[in-house]
């Protein structure tokens, strides 16, 4: 590599001649990337076979067990119950978060024009982003709780309510607790994708609707609609799969409860596998949870095609 | 000019307000109660500024509980995961941005990089956990850095690549024509034009690490190895609160990553679309 002196022209990524296919040159940016990139598989693939050889084995005993581990799941009313939680929390979030996100992009794009006061959205928008999973579940726990939760008092005072809440003791209001944190750091999110998305529809296509005499309806549905395609679908994807592996704040704010209301996979997996040592089943399961995302992923990659990788 | 303001940037200016304090209000009750005395906090109703305002809380967790240290650990655990990961990520990003590959490859390597974004960590920390276990760096720093490093890879290969590909190859190719080894042209000439994004990306990956929560949890279990985020959430589940220091290690945990992200707040969003999206604010 080093000292090498080649053409202009020769090289930018365009394939080299069958002449020097099979010099030290065509190998370099291999041999340059197998490094890292063995040592990243043996790091991540190591223990994702390893996971497959925990999912067939008795873990104590280390027997082969075969798909027992798999069955077992299906009869587990509690993997079903957890599984039934996710669903619920995955759906509202995503749901609520892009409805949010996309609506008050769309107003904020037509109806804001200051660059300051943009910046200033922008910003604060960010904030929730970047805050760690488990402060924002400080943040909860000080909005929530019983008693000293400023929430209760807010809407005491307002005289929504007479009565306290207990908001993370009762099923329901502590699965609105859990889903509105994520709701509240991540439609943001979606906002500024979308905000940013509709910044890049051309001006002159806008023009010339609205010249023919689109409404703003009309405009969203047939211009800026079909332009944040592909925008949408990358954030649902991120989205989906962030919500479905949910932990961190849930941990901190519920810890799964009451009883096991909010106990969604990655809680199930993780009690099951940290409090229990059912690392076997636990292996099987988190299989599941890789399967479902993996599809998420395809339908990202494939349809994205070309836009997001290449 | 100005004009009259419509219905709809009426509606736009009470949405934002309504969500200014919606956003800022929980971050503010967070500070607040973290510089309160206790005594202040079970108070009834309570009180909107701290009365008795105090910096007692931040103190009694960061001596008193030895938070001090996990503070130590997360900073030591993603420095040293930064580094590795922005060395690494450019050990990959360079050859297949400036050197002939096949575009399968290219593609199928950034795809597959891509992937560990998308890789749950519970998939992989329960195998991890029995690995670690088995080697005897369970309760290491070390295990931490080394999954904080692998999961710093997509967001810094897909930046670095980024980037790299809006170095014209025409500045290599010149200084490669004058006699300047690869070696020499990288250090040289493109690394200092990749200086802004590389600031950028090293503030970023710190800062997504510094939030990491599952990792830390699963594979440490005392003071010498845990960081900041399993100190926080200790503290919120343990069966008696003390809700003020609760939430002062609550605020030095979201401090950081936010003054971070102000800082780098320009490449923040194309960082977490993988460049699908550009920001100018």
């Amino acid at each position: 590599m080093q000292g090498t002196i080649v053409k202009a022209g020769a090289r930018g990524l365009v394939a080299p001649g069958p002449l020097s296919s099979r010099s030290s040159r065509y190998w370099a940016p291999y041999l340059l990337v197998a490094p890292p990139v063995l040592l990243i598989a043996s790091l991540v693939i190591y223990p994702l076979l390893y996971n497959i050889w925990l999912s067939v084995h008795h873990y104590r005993t280390g027997e082969f067990v075969g798909l027992y581990n798999f069955a077992q799941a299906l009869a587990d009313p509690q993997f079903l119950a957890s599984l039934h939680a996710t669903a619920i929390f995955v759906a509202s979030a995503l749901v609520v978060e892009v409805l949010l996100g996309l609506g008050l992009a769309l107003l904020i794009h037509r109806t804001i024009r200051s660059g300051w006061a943009r910046t200033v959205i922008y910003i604060l928008f960010l904030l929730p982003m970047v805050t760690p999973p488990v402060a924002a579940g400080v943040i909860a726990r000080l909005i929530y709780t019983p008693t000293y939760g400023v929430l209760n008092v807010l809407l005491m005072r307002l005289g929504v309510i007479h009565q306290e809440i207990l908001w993370l003791a009762r099923p329901w209001t502590a699965m609105f607790a859990v889903v509105s944190v994520d709701i509240w750091q991540w439609m943001p999110f979606v906002f500024l994708v979308c905000f940013a998305g509709l910044q890049g529809v051309p001006l002159d296509t806008v023009e010339a609707a609205v010249v023919d005499g689109a409404d703003g309806w009309r405009l969203f549905r047939h211009i800026e609609l079909p332009h944040l395609e592909t925008l949408l679908l990358l954030v649902v994807v991120f989205r989906f799969t962030d919500t479905f592996r949910v932990f961190d704040h849930v941990l901190v704010l519920t810890g799964g409860g009451p009883g096991a209301t909010t106990e969604f996979l990655s809680v199930y997996l993780y009690r099951n596998a940290f409090k229990f040592f059912n690392l076997g089943y636990s292996a099987a399961l988190s299989l599941f949870v890789l399967l479902v995302t993996s599809v998420a992923f395809t339908v990202l990659t494939r349809y994205l095609g070309r836009e997001v990788t290449a | 000019m100005r004009r009259r303001p419509s219905f709809w940037q009426v509606v736009a200016v009470g949405v934002v307000v309504v969500l200014g304090v919606v956003y800022l209000f929980p971050f503010y009750w967070m500070v607040v109660t973290a510089l309160k005395p206790l005594r202040e906090f079970y108070q009834f109703p309570p009180t909107l500024l701290p009365v008795h305002a105090t910096v007692g809380p931040f103190v009694s967790v960061l001596l008193g509980r030895g938070y001090l240290v996990l503070l130590r650990n997360s900073v030591v655990a993603c420095l040293a995961a930064v580094g590795a990961g922005m060395v690494v990520a450019m050990l990959i990003a360079y050859p297949i941005t400036r050197l002939p590959v096949s575009p399968a490859f290219r593609r199928g390597l950034l795809n597959w990089i891509l992937s560990l974004r998308f890789l749950p960590p519970i998939v992989v920390v329960i195998p991890f956990f029995d690995i670690v276990r088995h080697l005897g760096l369970y309760d290491n720093l070390l295990s931490v850095v080394l999954l904080y490093t692998v999961f710093s890879l997509p967001l810094a290969t897909w930046m670095l690549r980024g980037s790299l590909l809006e170095v014209p190859m025409e500045i290599e190719e010149a200084a490669l024509v004058d006699g300047a080894s690869r070696f020499y042209a990288f250090f040289k000439i493109i690394l200092p034009q990749l200086a802004p994004a590389l600031l950028a990306t090293t503030v970023i990956s710190f800062a997504l690490a510094w939030s990491e929560f599952m990792f830390a949890f699963i594979l440490t279990a005392t003071p010498r190895s845990q960081t900041l985020p399993i100190g926080v959430a200790s503290l919120v589940t343990q069966f008696e609160i003390i809700w003020n220091e609760m939430a002062a290690v609550g605020t030095i945990a979201a401090v950081v990553p936010i003054v971070l992200l102000l800082v780098a707040r320009r490449h923040v969003i194309a960082a977490l679309t993988f460049g699908a999206v550009r920001e100018k604010a």
